[in-house]
């Protein structure tokens, strides 16, 4: 039986993939979550593909509050500037979607900059609530441009290939006996993004950057008298938070199709987001991805389970998904505050000290 | 001028209810050290119950006390089973179970009562005005601005003389000390919560007076009640007094003078425009007029 090999250089605590194990997991685990599209119904492809955008869209976050510890309330706002990029760019001047992406993450990073130096003097709440009003600030700014924008009546999202080029849309080429549908090519498009993110944010985390952040977040004047420089590093997480928020809603744009501003720039899209991070576990990679999976399923099951008890029927769709999400958060953080990656070391703790109890 | 002191008084009668909802912000942080991003359902169950109970006939008055208890009593609930087990841990934490409290309370409401607008009933003759310096003033702003100022008195009274009142002051300053003289310090977060709700509820049911309508979107007056919890300073009840009257006499202003001359860019201006002055006044005083600046120690 493989076991992880005794760390005995630095280095082989920083190893991604340091037991057989876990190359052996990651291997499978590719495999499933390449196949995954060709396989599923068009309900779970869907949801799939929303668990990518999240999974991008909470690494984002994750790195602001999870590693550098600045609570943001903002999150949808620069999730709203990625996604109307995307559909300016996209669907006024016929942009590619490979040129949109870095485009967006750089229009949103720019206003992530912008925050910076309240960053530098605010905290904690005070610096929620600027960013809160973030929030509000880019919903009036889009709406205040309807020619550009839509207006309240909304913008479609295209997708494109190639400048002014055809949509991605369904391709003659059949992969294992099925056809490349517009939203399996997308599902695929999403899935190197998302796995860039994340290894990017795992990466980030092991470097001299992430440790700074790190530090920041568990005290920031203690970090600066040990020689990290703290205005960088907030610059650095607000700028990279923001970027991932930019690709994350150009994804959410296309996923959807169609933008409103009221429903992708509002509190409740932030309040997501860090719903997502705090199932997951919030200060580690794995936990939003384990959050964003969680959030799509559990919210799916949940609107589907809760619709058939009697009282809670009478809800709508969004009020039952709204209020399950609630009660699972208020329970993940009064029980288990590191989440379910929490969870996942208290099983794995257990059965590495098996039969004893520690 | 006439326009002037119209829009100063309507201001003077928002912001009232804005003092109100900040006073409830303060008194929750400074017992508790949890900011209640739920605060804004409070306001809604004040309003929405005030309507159902003077609609089935109970006093106006005695409705609006019955209100302020039940609202108040609902926040000490809250305070005991959610927030009670979260002592301790980091602002963050309780700032986002307070945002789902404040979900959950919503959907709950929005079942009980459903999301309809209802028009919520006043004593007196709903669009009765007094002259005032040559404005025209709405009855309701002035009973808005009136039941206020009472507010205001007894709660300086409250925290100055009463018992209770100096173990808030005490539990505010250090809540390890205070419990260690003998104040109880778990009914003095109970005590505040109440308070703060009861706040809440008078300020929903002034709230419904304005547009004479309440529905399913009255709980985001909190929200726009942050920038002048802000500015205040977060831990100072005096603060939030006058940056609720500033903000709502600033909005109003806004809405007259500085709306018209943005063109296109001005449509409801004035509705973020009080987080543009807050962020701008943060970035000379990060913490607010009145909030103690926290000495760092490593």
């Amino acid at each position: 039986m493989p076991t992880k090999p005794l760390s005995v250089r630095y280095e082989d605590d920083l190893r991604l993939f340091a037991s057989r194990w876990r190359q052996a997991g990651t291997v499978l685990l590719v495999l499933a979550v390449l196949l995954y599209p060709l396989r599923a119904s068009s309900l779970w492809l869907t949801l799939g593909t929303e668990i990518l955008v999240f999974i991008v869209g909470a690494v984002g976050l994750m790195i602001l509050t999870g590693f550098t510890g600045q609570i943001s309330l903002g999150h949808a706002a620069f999730i709203g500037i990625g996604g109307y990029s995307a559909a300016i760019l996209g669907g006024t001047f016929g942009i590619p979607f490979w040129l949109v992406i870095p485009v967006a993450g750089i229009l949103s990073a720019a206003v992530g900059l912008a925050i910076g130096p309240f960053a530098l003097r605010l905290r904690g709440l005070y610096l929620a609530i600027v960013t809160l009003g973030l929030v509000f600030l880019v919903a009036h700014v889009l709406r205040s441009f309807p020619d550009l924008t839509g207006g309240l009546s909304g913008i479609s999202v295209p997708m494109l290939w190639w400048f002014d080029g055809p949509v991605v849309s369904a391709s003659q080429i059949e992969l294992l006996g099925t056809p490349l549908s517009a939203s399996i090519q997308k599902f695929y498009i999403f899935l190197v993004l998302a796995v860039l993110a994340v290894l990017f944010a795992t990466n980030l985390r092991r470097s001299h950057t992430g440790r700074a952040m790190a530090a920041v977040r568990d005290r920031d004047v203690a970090a600066a008298v040990m020689g990290v420089d703290v205005a960088r590093t907030k610059y650095v997480a607000f700028g990279v938070s923001s970027f991932l928020a930019g690709v994350a809603g150009a994804m959410f744009g296309w996923e959807a199709q169609f933008l409103t501003i009221d429903a992708t720039v509002n509190l409740i899209i932030s309040i997501e987001f860090i719903a997502i991070i705090v199932i997951g576990g919030i200060g580690t990679v794995v936990g939003a991805v384990l959050g964003a999976v969680a959030f799509v399923v559990l919210g799916q099951l949940a609107d589907a389970l809760l619709g058939e008890l009697p009282l809670l029927s009478e809800l709508s769709s969004s009020q039952r998904r709204a209020s399950f999400q609630a009660v699972l958060v208020a329970v993940f953080l009064i029980a288990e505050p590191f989440g379910l990656y929490g969870i996942w070391l208290r099983i794995k703790f257990y059965f590495m000290a098996w039969p004893f109890r520690y | 001028m006439q326009t002037f002191l119209q829009l100063l008084f309507s201001g003077l009668a928002l912001g009232s209810i804005y003092a109100l909802v900040a006073l409830g912000f303060v008194v929750i942080y400074r017992s508790s050290q949890v900011f209640n991003f739920a605060h804004g359902e409070f306001v809604m169950l004040g309003a929405f119950l005030m309507i159902s109970l003077v609609r089935g006939g109970v006093w106006w008055i005695v409705a609006l006390l019955i209100t302020m208890a039940v609202t108040g009593a609902v926040g000490m609930g809250v305070e005991r089973t959610v927030l009670r087990p979260m002592i301790g841990r980091p602002v963050f934490v309780t700032v986002i179970v307070t945002i789902f409290v404040g979900a959950i309370m919503r959907v709950a409401i929005n079942v009980i009562w459903g999301v309809g607008e209802r028009g919520m009933p006043t004593p007196w003759d709903p669009t009765g005005v007094v002259e005032l310096l040559g404005a025209r003033v709405l009855f309701n702003s002035v009973a808005a601005i009136l039941a206020t100022a009472i507010v205001l008195i007894g709660f300086y009274l409250l925290f100055q003389r009463s018992r209770i009142g100096v173990g808030m002051r005490a539990t505010a300053s250090d809540q390890e000390v205070a419990l260690g003289l003998g104040i109880p310090v778990g009914r003095v977060f109970g005590f505040s919560w109440f308070l703060a709700g009861s706040l809440a509820a008078l300020a929903g049911v002034f709230l419904g007076m304005f547009p004479r309508i309440v529905d399913g979107n009255i709980w985001l007056i909190a929200l726009v009640a942050f920038p002048a919890v802000l500015i205040g300073g977060l831990e100072s009840p005096l603060g939030a007094v006058i940056g609720g009257f500033a903000l709502g006499v600033v909005q109003l202003l806004a809405q007259g003078y500085i709306n018209p001359l943005l063109g296109t860019f001005g449509n409801n201006f004035h509705q973020v425009f009080p987080y543009v002055v807050m962020i701008g006044f943060l970035m000379f005083r990060p913490y607010g007029l009145f909030g103690t600046h926290e000495v760092e120690r490593v």
